[in-house]
Parts: C-alpha cells; structure tokens; sequence
C-alpha cells in the first residue's frame, strides 16, 4: 500500500509541475486583473507541496493496508481486468471504421467469453440485443446517432 | 405560501402523462441501477444523460431527477439481501438489513425501508418547497466574493470528510480544479492546457470522467473479484409487526431531520447521514446490543435519512447552483446541457421548470413506493443475474454515454483512462468525490474569483470586507481545520472511506 502512495503521489507531483510551466505561457495578471496563467499556477504550486507533503507523509510513517485491502490482484483476477481494459480499447480503436453494430457484437462476445460466460446461445443472444437491439433503440427511438462505419452498417 | 402556489402549477405539469412516463421511466431505471451492485447513482445517471437527449427540457430534469433517487433507494436491496451496498449511501443498511435478510426477516427489513424512504421523501420535498425559493431570493444578494466563498465551503466538506488522509483529499480537489482548467479559459476565452487537440478545447468532458472514475472503475473492481452470495429469504412478510412500527418510527422521525437538515449543506455527501441517523438511534436505544444483528431501528433510520438527504439535497442546487455530491454534480451538468443553470437566477428565468420538477419529488416518492412494496421479489431476482453479463452490458452503456455526448471516440478513450485511474486511486483508499466535485465547479470558482479581483482592482481584501463573504470564509477554514485536527468522528471517517 505504502508504494502504491508513492508512486501516486509522484505522478501528481509530475502533474502539477507539468501544468505549472504549462501555465507560465500565459500571463498571471492583466490590465483588467487577474490573468488566464492565475488560477493554474497557484494551483499547480499548492498541488506540488501536497503531493511532496503526501510522498513524505506516506514514505516517513508508511500507509497501512486495512483489512482485506490488497493492492495487486491474483492471477485470474488481473487476466479479467486485462481483459476488460483491452476490450474497451479495442472498442475505441474499432468504432469509427467498423461502427457501432459490428464493434458491440465482437466486445461482447470476446469480454462474455473472457470474463468466464460458456452458454453460447445465451452469449449470441446477448451480443445480438447488445448490438443491433440497442443500436436500433438508440438511433431510431431516441434519436442519439451511433457510428454505422465504413460499411455502413 | 407563495411556495406551495408555485408549487401546485409545477403538479399541473409534472403530471402530464408525458411527464408522469418519464418520471415512472426514471424511478424503474434508477432502481435497476440501485439494485445492480458495481453501478453507483453517478455513474447511472451519467450514463442515462443520453436517454434524455431528445427529451425537452422539464421530462429530461424529471427523468433524470427520478433516476437518482431511485438509485437512492434500490441500493437498500443489495445491501439487504447479499451484503453489498448498491451505492455508497447504503453501506450502513448492510450492518442490520444483512442480519434481518439472514434471520428469514428480509422482506420486513426491504419494507420498512421503503416506507421511510417514502416518508422522509415527501417531508423534506415539503420542506425542500417552503426553503428554496427564499434561499434563491437570499441568493440573488450574493456577488462573486460570496459566490467564490459558497463553492470553497462546498468543496472544504467534500475534502474534510473525505477519506482516510486530508492531504490526499485535498491533493485530489486540486487534481480535480487543474483538470476544469483545460479548455478555453472562461473569462478571456484564451484556450489552456488543449496541447494542440481539437477535442479538449471545450474541456474534460465531465461525463466522460465520471463514468470512468465511477462505472468503468467500479466494472473493474468488480471483475476482479466477481463473487457474490443472495441470501435466500422469504420476501412474502413486507409490512414490519405492531412491535417493530412502534421501534421503527421514532427513527423514521429523527432520520428525516437529519437527512433534510444534512441535505441542505453543500458538500456534505450521501454518507454521513446515514451514518449519523444509525450512531443517534444507537445512542438512544435502551438495547444498543441489538444494533448490527439485526435491529429494525438501525435499517430505518438510515435509509430514511438517505431518502430525505437525496430530496433536499436539491436544495443547494437550484436554489444556489452549488452540487452536493458527485451524483447531484452529474445532474447539474445534465442541467447545463439543456441549456440550464441552477441557482437563483433559474427560479426567475425558469420557474415553470423548478417547480415542476419539485412537484415530481413527490410523485416520483409515490412511485417508489408503490414500486418498491408489491415489486420488491422482482428486484431481487435481479441479483442473480451472473456478474459477467452486469458487466458488460454496463460497460456497454457507458461506451454510448461518452460517445453520444459529442460524438466523440476521443471522449470514450477519455473514459477509459479515467476508469484506470479510478481504479487504481480506489485501490489505494484516494477519495474521488473531491476530484469529480471540484471538476465541475472549478470554471465557475475561477470566474467568480477572477471577476472578484477585477472589481477590487486586483485587492484580496475584497473577501474579508463582505460581511457574508468573511463568514463563509471562516466555515471554510473551520471545516478545513476540524478535519485536520481529527474532530469528524472516526466512523464517520471511516464510513467515508469505504
């Protein structure tokens, strides 16, 4: 838990020196006051001294783990949240060319299969409502428009 | 009696049959969203905002609105009948409504909860109806020092109750601040922090972060350790004994106050009360050893307290504009995107709007009532749906919830990012609701801050010489510092963290 704090705390020590030279590009003040560069900066300085307080903090007196906390999960446990984030990224990288019909039937199907679901009618059956039924739902009833892709469907 | 002469032409509204559709739709889809564990109120109302797009105006705000509270109430079902709190607000419920599932009394335990719900539901919507508009009125008095030192009490309670260490509490509100920041600054309409993307030029999207932080995190938490246990009781027996109303209403009473009154304060967050409702029944029981194996007083109190801190909670927003909590940000934001604000001036501007959608608090509490009584085996035969189609169907909703926003896939890459880091910062115990809070409120503070400095020519002093303004400052800095001293109770600390 104690490095899990650190490394957190070191990224947004990274954040908010990123934003803070980010910031200095614009003017801390105008002739009308206070300038786009204002706010940001302080900020980002107040965010620095917090995150090196909380790297400090948790690197002096460590942090804890309560009970049942752990931070990295078992084996099979990270293969599903692997799974779930590829998927999800698959979905991003898919839905412009393929559409919105073709990507859900393909992310529900591999994440139902990955995740552990073996029934394979019930798989097809809930990809089929996933994509089309609710493309249908969506584009048609509520009017929200999904990609239909370079295919068009 | 101004109040209730408004209020009686927003029934005139709200119960349209188009209105009363969508306030039935929104109670059905906020409890499904209750009842499933591993989808929060925020992330639920986030990913409905799509629904509504079509919708005008006063349907879309009802919708939404129904769905919120539904979700307020349908998490009491899980916490009930497998030990998991559908929402944070319902953790507490878990500690006797579990052992009342596990004695053969769950069904009296969902049913008693239901009927406090509908009770503290409807008593602080009446009061919620004779406080808002004076508050607005009180309002309308407040310039941008005033308004500047609102937003900074509202995030100070976030921040001072949230979580295990202030200082990563208040490390996220900045977090949170920083990433309002992005996007075309909002008095000089210079573009900040966009590193050249067409897509950040109108900001983080805020849909897209909540559902990451709280639906594409929460999916991964759960698809971690998917395993769950519905406990098999009887649901026939709903309505409590002759013994148990006469436990049980005492603490319906007392959690109403408690809710309504915890419901006015921005930043307080869903939590607390529930937990305060529970510590104060304990506390006056003559036998506090019933308490956690399955008191009746103890699965009342809470979710009356929860029901009436949800409609109260409203009452910072429309009256001064200032989101309560993470969910009731997401409805501020569903309120900003029809082309809405909250706050003093939408009483003026508006009132056909507010008022009809008050008068669908009540509504919305009868439906939930007559929901949740007669249909509450349904729910819970939704629990067995396998955790693996949960999963992907929610991931689904939320995949067309950032997209449809914009159309965007870069907003749907945004939301995957934020469902990592909402991941890992729950893991390590990071409180987010600062963050999510502070997202959304960050443009308005900095516009307020900013155009208090150019009334005083750049002078800070223009906060300690605004009587308002200074008191404010001063309950900021008291939060701040009874939290840093420790002085919030350890429960509640504790029960904020988890």
């Amino acid at each position: 838990m104690t490095l899990g704090w650190q490394v957190v705390s070191l990224m947004f020590l990274g954040l908010c020196i990123a934003t803070l030279v980010s910031s200095l590009e614009f003017p801390l003040s105008d002739p009308l006051g206070p300038g786009p560069g204002f706010f940001p900066f302080w900020l980002s300085l107040a965010g620095g001294g917090l995150a090196l307080l909380l790297l400090a903090r948790a690197t002096r007196a460590g942090v804890p783990a309560r009970a049942g906390e752990t931070l990295l999960p078992d084996r099979a446990g990270a293969r599903r949240v692997a799974s779930v984030l590829v998927s999800l990224v698959g979905v991003a990288v898919l839905l412009t060319p393929l559409g919105f019909r073709l990507t859900a039937l393909v992310f529900i199907s591999a994440l139902l299969i990955a995740l552990g679901a073996r029934t394979w009618w019930i798989i097809a059956a809930f990809a089929l409502a996933g994509s089309f039924g609710v493309f249908h739902v969506f584009s048609d009833w509520l009017e929200v428009p999904l990609p239909t892709g370079v295919l068009g469907i | 009696m101004e109040s209730f002469h408004f209020l009686l032409a927003g029934f005139g509204a709200a119960l349209s049959l188009q209105n009363l559709a969508f306030a039935l739709a929104g109670c059905v889809l906020g409890t499904l969203i209750g009842v499933l564990p591993g989808l929060g109120p925020a992330a639920g109302t986030a990913i409905l905002i799509p629904v509504t797009f079509t919708l005008d105006p006063t349907a879309a705000i009802i919708m939404l609105c129904a769905i919120y509270y539904g979700a307020m109430y349908g998490g009491t079902i899980t916490s009930v009948l497998i030990n998991v709190p559908g929402e944070a607000a319902s953790v507490v419920t878990c500690l006797d409504g579990y052992q009342m599932a596990k004695q053969g009394r769950g069904g009296t335990a969902l049913g008693i909860a239901a009927i406090g719900s509908f009770i503290g539901g409807i008593a602080a919507t009446l009061a919620l109806t004779a406080v808002a508009l004076p508050l607005a009125r009180l309002a309308l008095r407040f310039g941008p020092p005033e308004f500047f030192a609102l937003m900074l009490v509202g995030l100070c309670l976030v921040t001072g109750l949230a979580g295990r260490s202030l200082l990563a509490a208040l490390l996220m509100t900045v977090v949170g601040l920083l990433l309002s920041m992005v996007g075309i600054d909002p008095v000089r309409g210079a573009p900040r922090f966009t590193f050249g993307i067409a897509d950040l030029y109108d900001g983080v999207g805020f849909i897209p972060v909540v559902m990451g932080l709280f639906g594409v995190g929460e999916i991964l938490l759960t698809a971690e350790a998917p395993h769950r246990q519905v406990i098999e009781t009887k649901l026939r027996q709903l309505l409590p004994s002759r013994e148990e109303w006469k436990r049980s209403m005492g603490a319906i009473g007392r959690g109403t106050a408690l809710g309504f009154f915890l419901g006015l304060i921005p930043g307080v967050g869903a939590i607390i009360p529930t937990f305060m409702a529970y510590i104060l029944e304990k506390r006056l029981s003559e036998h506090p050893e019933r308490f956690g194996h399955g008191a009746i007083e103890g699965v009342a109190a809470p979710e009356t307290a929860n029901n009436a801190y949800a409609n109260a909670s409203m009452v910072p927003l429309l009256a001064l504009g200032i989101p309560s909590s993470p969910t009731i940000a997401v409805l501020m934001g569903a309120f900003i995107m029809n082309g809405l604000t909250p706050g003093p001036f939408l009483f003026q501007e508006r009132p056909d709007l507010v008022w009809a959608v008050i008068a669908s608090f009540f509504i919305g509490n009868v439906i939930l009532l007559v929901l949740n009584l007669p249909l509450v085996g349904l729910w819970a035969s939704l629990l067995r749906v396998p955790s693996q189609y949960l999963c992907v169907g929610t991931l689904l909703f939320c995949i067309i919830g950032a997209y449809s926003l914009k159309q965007s896939v870069f907003d749907v890459g945004l939301m995957i990012g934020f469902g990592l880091v909402g991941y890992v910062l729950r893991k390590l115990d990071f409180p987010l609701a600062p963050a999510v809070l502070a997202l959304i409120l960050g443009p308005f503070m900095e516009r307020s801050l900013r155009t208090s400095l150019e009334m005083s020519s750049g002078d800070f002093t223009i906060f300690v010489t605004r009587p308002i303004c200074l008191a404010l400052l001063v309950i900021a800095a008291a939060i701040l510092a009874s939290s840093a001293l420790r002085l919030a109770p350890a429960p509640l600390r504790d029960a904020e963290s988890s």
